[in-house]
């Protein structure tokens, strides 16, 4: 039922997102009874209900709905199981007893500041947009300066549009949906502008949501200066250099009144943080084993929160799959420490989770450095892999198999990302 | 007289450079594509190219004040600009169920429809939240 907050659960998820309807139905489905969603928003679904656009699914589903509908078939899911949501409210912290068992404080709209009682949490936050104040944008501060997602949730929403002439820079998927968005909303979207030499979102997205529409791309180039003093009035905009420094002598300004920023997202580990959790420079969530359970034992971590996903297909296995260790965890079955550790290898940026155990099946989740096709993925000796294609944008899954791991007899096993020429006359 | 449009695939993030040869209407021979999906992308595209298409609606009496929904099938691309004025125009009331019908045979086009795709149950009261 919606609202309601008893003492003390099993398990609790922090975060009422995909990845935190996956953790409670995956806590459920481990046979665990007491189950508590905490959601700062006022509907569970987390950013899904303001992802209008469809393309969500395809994997889980095996067909293409759109945010809403992926998040309401969850939602639908969680009542069915009999798992307690809790809207607008916000977890402030979270203590350890001594015998290990979590007290959760909650701040609620309907209840006050609450302590709830947990032997198993699962961190299911999310992440945030990076903004401004992340790539150092000179110039003024006036308003219609906002992050592409902040735009989404006004336009799709809460039905007010961020400007009429709009500017985007950074063609994450994000920034390339809105494009769409906005012109179709009315607005005039006047380019989208890109450091990287390369668009940072899908083909399938520069095509349908920036070239339908007329709507240019600016690879290599950067909005250089903020100008207006209570509005956006102009942008001045730059190509750059090898070294991605604005050549200002080829610079021209665009009158506009919004910028959008797409520039990337963090992972939101401010809570994590204040438990004492280790966390992965790289990725910016945390280190965790292959039962996704963070440094701090009983506390679990997926989605976002842990590293940024790009379809959220896997955030929804991912987190099935760590709420159901949290929720066999609550009910006292330990599972047998990890004794292999996971090395990023060559072009491999990084790879979730961090150790494995040769004890059961893992689907590891990595992002590779550059693009590279034809390839090979290697891991250890132990399997070599041919790959069509890697590109940054898109993370790589790989199933182990224990039969593999059983036969291994190191300590850390290395993940390498090569050509497919040195593959061949490789190990 | 053939001449050739070009397209990149979008079936795949390999994003694949497609070259269309083609007379007229007729398409004599794609070239470019890695694999069969590319071959498949380019004909559809070459002879009658499609857009999903979502978007929102006005609701009263919900938390929010817009509905999303989207068109049952993939719209013909020249006119998904024209099909987002005419759902931008609809005005629904709350309740509403995922999946129900708002508006039938958008453009004349029959069998094509805009569905809700989220449920938004009547706000009981104005949400400081939401505010």
């Amino acid at each position: 039922m919606l609202g309601r907050l008893e003492r003390s659960y099993d398990v609790v998820v922090v975060g009422g997102g995909p990845a935190g309807m996956g953790a409670a139905l995956g806590a459920r489905d481990s046979g665990t009874g007491r189950v508590l969603i905490l959601d700062r928003e006022p509907d569970p679904g987390g950013i899904l209900l303001q992802c209008v656009h469809s393309g969500f699914g395809l994997h889980y589903f095996k067909e293409e709905l759109t945010g809403p509908e992926y998040a309401e078939r969850f939602f639908t899911k969680t009542i069915d199981r009999d798992i307690d949501v809790v809207p607008d409210c916000y977890v402030s912290g979270i203590a350890v007893d001594s015998d290990g068992s979590k007290r959760v404080r909650v701040m609620s709209a309907a209840a006050g500041l609450r302590a709830v009682q947990a032997r198993s949490v699962v961190l299911a936050m999310g992440c945030r947009e990076r903004t401004r104040g992340a790539i150092r944008i000179p110039g003024t501060r006036p308003a219609g300066v906002l992050t592409a997602g902040l735009a989404q949730k006004l336009v799709n929403m809460k039905g007010c549009l961020p400007g009429k002439r709009i500017v985007i820079l950074g063609s994450g998927d994000i920034g390339l949906i809105m494009a769409r968005r906005l012109t179709l909303e009315g607005c005039e979207v006047l380019g989208v502008f890109e450091v990287m030499p390369y668009s940072n979102g899908l083909t399938r997205n520069v095509v349908q949501c920036l070239e339908d529409f007329g709507i240019p791309l600016h690879l290599s180039t950067t909005v250089a200066y903020i100008h207006g003093r209570d509005r956006v009035e102009k942008v001045t905009v730059a190509p750059v250099g090898p070294d991605f420094r604005p050549d200002m002598s080829r610079a021209r300004d665009i009158p506009c009144d919004t910028l959008l920023l797409s520039i990337g997202l963090i992972p939101e580990n401010e809570l994590s943080q204040s438990l004492g959790i280790k966390l992965d420079e790289i990725t910016g969530g945390p280190e965790v084993s292959s039962t996704l359970e963070t440094s701090m034992p009983g506390v679990y971590a997926c989605g976002n929160v842990l590293h940024v996903h790009d379809l959220v297909d896997f955030v929804t296995n991912e987190a099935l799959l760590a709420g159901r260790f949290a929720g066999e965890r609550a009910q006292g079955i330990r599972r047998p420490a990890d004794n292999i550790r996971i090395d990023a290898g060559d072009n491999v940026r990084y790879c979730v989770p961090h150790t494995l155990s040769p004890e059961r099946e893992h689907t590891i989740y990595m992002r590779c450095k550059r693009a590279m096709k034809p390839c090979r993925l290697r891991v250890g000796n132990l399997l070599e892999k041919k790959l069509r294609f890697v590109v940054p944008a898109e993370m790589i899954m790989l199933k182990i198999q224990p039969d593999l791991l059983e036969k291994f007899q190191g300590d850390s096993l290395r993940i390498d990302i090569v050509p497919e020429s040195e593959g061949e006359s490789g190990v | 007289m053939s001449e050739t449009v070009k397209l990149v695939c979008i079936m795949c993030p390999m994003g694949c450079p497609l070259q269309l040869e083609h007379e007229g209407s007729e398409l004599r021979e794609v070239t470019g594509h890695d694999c069969n999906r590319g071959a498949k992308y380019a004909r559809q595209e070459f002879t009658d190219p499609r857009r999903g298409l979502s978007t929102t609606v006005a609701i009263a009496g919900a938390r929010w004040s817009r509905l999303p929904v989207k068109a049952s099938r993939p719209v013909r691309k020249e006119q998904v600009r024209e099909a987002a004025r005419r759902i931008h125009a609809l005005r629904v009331q709350a309740p509403v169920r995922c999946g129900q019908v708002l508006l039938k045979d958008l453009l004349g086009e029959a069998g094509l429809d805009v569905v809700a795709t989220r449920s938004m149950d009547r706000a009981a009261k104005e949400t400081p939240a939401s505010s």
